[in-house]
């Protein structure tokens, strides 16, 4: 707006006066550093206004007037006072009188006087201020005054209108009629410019609001992409964090879990309908061949890219927090369910703890099979004279090549948890313990996107409206997360 | 665990007489304790699979194929036997064909393993 009214009146003078152009949602006197109550600066829609403040102070001193039965006159000391509130804007305006100029036609506004904002252009002052950048048909040399007016603070505008009230009085010649009416127009206009700045001010932050938190969604979804290995245009092989191998894991495990919410709504009604034992062991059946597929992909997957299940990159960071070999620890698991899992039977009881104590053996086997990979790989590539450097390595590659087979039979271990705990429940057990185990990881899952979206306290003091958003960033997530609460 | 050496096997084995055929070898050997494993010695799987079962409290009688003049035969007849590209690990137990890691761990989890332990007399508790 500020451009465009400039370009129209040709206005390009002095510097500090066209700094001003871009700054038309900052109020004038923070732009020039004045001390401004904060309370001025905090306002959106709310109540308070200067218009406002100014109307009340106004009436007040012409009810004081009308008492004395004296009518002051707003005359051209105005815009004296106007001028000097300026010094740095050469205002290339005509000066009139405002008294006599104005007085024919605004006798025609009668005591009523309050939205008749008249189209006068007889100044032609382009006032720059920040807040004054009224409508056309708003009077230009009223549009300084208002800008004056709005951009005070509270207590100087109170001076300035406390001052007015004592020139009022001493310029007693115009009718009592015509005073008001020129008072309430102006401070109808005053309300005007007031609540349209008001009005921008509300919509700029609301912008700036919107924007943040599109900011934040994109940075989310960009972390969570680099974390799960999407890339736009199908770079994956050349961006050099993410092999194919892992890309195309990162697409199918995120298809998995999908299938997986579905599975387990199904349990859910499954079980809530109370199913014959023959329809839900379908149903468990299912649930079971789905994680019989990820630890087959998995397999392919520890072929193409090992360190990518070793890392845990495809999975979330809380996920990762309990990370064993490239997927979760079966016994673990177990522990987990153990208590969910009443009423058992003795013997169920005693295959559970049974189950739970091999799957503790194997665990540590393997464990200890993966430490004797490490040292073995430490003794090839440290220390010692270099004097073969590629022998050193290519024997350091082979071993490396182990691990693809550590990863393998952690998977294959936590598959046989998997079917030996379907064993030995019944089939209403097992598809309530399936339930536990995908809400379980759901809830793991969501507990990572709540930890990535938390707010961060050291940002409180410098942007308030930082809690907003975070908090609806929080109530924001995907249905995968939430679905199951 | 028992490391079966040259020397041991020479004064149970003449090797020339029983047949060079390796398979026999393998099957000959796998028989003779409760406990069989066929390992390398640079193999970490392998070294999972001993302390598997040194954790059960099993003793194994493990054969080091590396260590052997001919067990590169033995590795040969050994993934002819699970039709795998790994030789090693192979448990035998109680002269029965296990299998590779992933085998033995199934067994385990199942329960079948601990039961099979003790029919052969490796596992008394």
């Amino acid at each position: 707006m500020a451009n465009h009214r400039v370009g129209e009146t040709g206005l390009t003078d002095s510097g500090p006066s066209s700094n001003h152009h871009h700054h038309h949602n900052i109020p004038y006197a923070v732009l020039h550093g004045m001390n401004v109550p904060p309370s001025f600066m905090h306002q959106e829609g709310s109540a308070f206004d200067f218009g406002e403040l100014e109307e009340a102070i106004v009436l007040q001193g012409v009810k004081i007037r009308n008492d004395e039965a004296k009518p002051p006159l707003f005359t051209a000391g105005r815009p004296a006072a106007t001028l000097e509130m300026f010094p740095s804007w050469p205002m290339r305006f005509q000066q009139t009188p405002r008294g006599s100029s104005k007085s024919g036609e605004e006798s025609t506004d009668s005591g009523s006087g309050v939205n008749t904002i008249s189209s006068k252009t007889e100044n032609q002052v382009e006032p720059e201020s920040p807040i004054s950048k009224k409508t056309s048909s708003l009077d230009q040399q009223q549009q300084v005054e208002m800008a004056s007016d709005i951009s005070r603070t509270g207590t100087s505008q109170n001076q300035s209108a406390a001052a007015k009230t004592p020139q009022e009085k001493r310029r007693g010649s115009t009718s009592e009629k015509q005073l008001d009416a020129k008072t309430l127009r102006r401070l109808a206009q005053n309300r005007e410019a007031a609540r349209k700045s008001r009005l921008r001010k509300k919509a700029y932050v609301q912008q700036l609001e919107s924007s943040r938190i599109k900011l934040t969604q994109l940075e989310q979804d960009l972390q969570r992409a680099r974390s799960q290995g999407f890339f736009l245009g199908g770079c994956a092989g050349t961006v050099g964090n993410i092999s194919s191998g892992a890309a195309i894991f990162d697409m199918e495990y995120s298809r998995w879990l999908e299938d997986d919410q579905r599975h387990m709504s199904e349990l859910r009604t499954g079980l809530n309908a109370h199913l014959s034992d023959s329809d839900l062991r379908i149903i468990v059946d299912s649930y079971i061949s789905h994680y019989d597929e990820i630890f087959r992909l998995k397999v392919a997957a520890a072929k193409a890219d090992v360190f990518h299940l070793i890392t845990g990159m495809w999975t979330t960071p809380a996920e990762r927090c309990f990370l064993w070999m490239g997927g979760f620890r079966p016994s673990d698991l177990i522990k987990m369910l153990i208590s969910q899992l009443d009423p058992l039977t003795e013997q169920q009881v005693m295959g559970i703890y049974s189950l739970q104590h091999s799957s503790q053996q194997a665990e540590e086997a393997l464990t200890q099979g993966l430490e004797q990979l490490q040292q073995s790989l430490t003794d090839t590539i440290a220390g010692g004279p270099v004097i073969d450097g590629m022998q050193q390595m290519a024997v350091a590659l082979g071993k490396l090549a182990n691990l693809e087979g550590f990863v393998r039979q952690a998977d294959n271990l936590r598959q046989q948890t998997l079917h030996q705990l379907s064993r030995i429940l019944t089939v209403r057990q097992a598809a309530r313990c399936f339930l536990m185990i995908g809400e379980y990881y759901g809830r793991l899952r969501a507990l990572s996107s709540l930890w990535a979206s938390r707010p961060r306290e050291s940002m409180m003091s410098e942007d308030h409206s930082c809690q907003t958003t975070t908090e609806l960033q929080m109530v924001q997530p995907s249905q995968n997360h939430f679905s199951n609460f | 665990m028992h490391y079966q050496g040259d020397y041991y096997w020479g004064y149970y084995m003449p090797t020339r007489s029983i047949g060079s055929d390796p398979m026999e070898r393998v099957v000959k050997l796998a028989s003779e304790k409760a406990v069989v494993i066929f390992s390398l010695s640079s193999c970490c799987m392998c070294h999972a699979v001993k302390r598997l079962f040194c954790g059960m409290g099993v003793n194994p009688t493990v054969y080091e194929l590396d260590q052997d003049p001919r067990g590169k035969d033995l590795e040969t007849a050994l993934m002819r036997l699970l039709g795998n590209s790994q030789p090693v690990p192979v448990v035998f137990i109680g002269g029965k064909l296990i299998g590779a890691m992933d085998r033995v761990m199934a067994s385990h989890i199942n329960g079948t393993l601990v039961p099979l332990l003790k029919e052969a007399g490796a596992l008394w508790l």
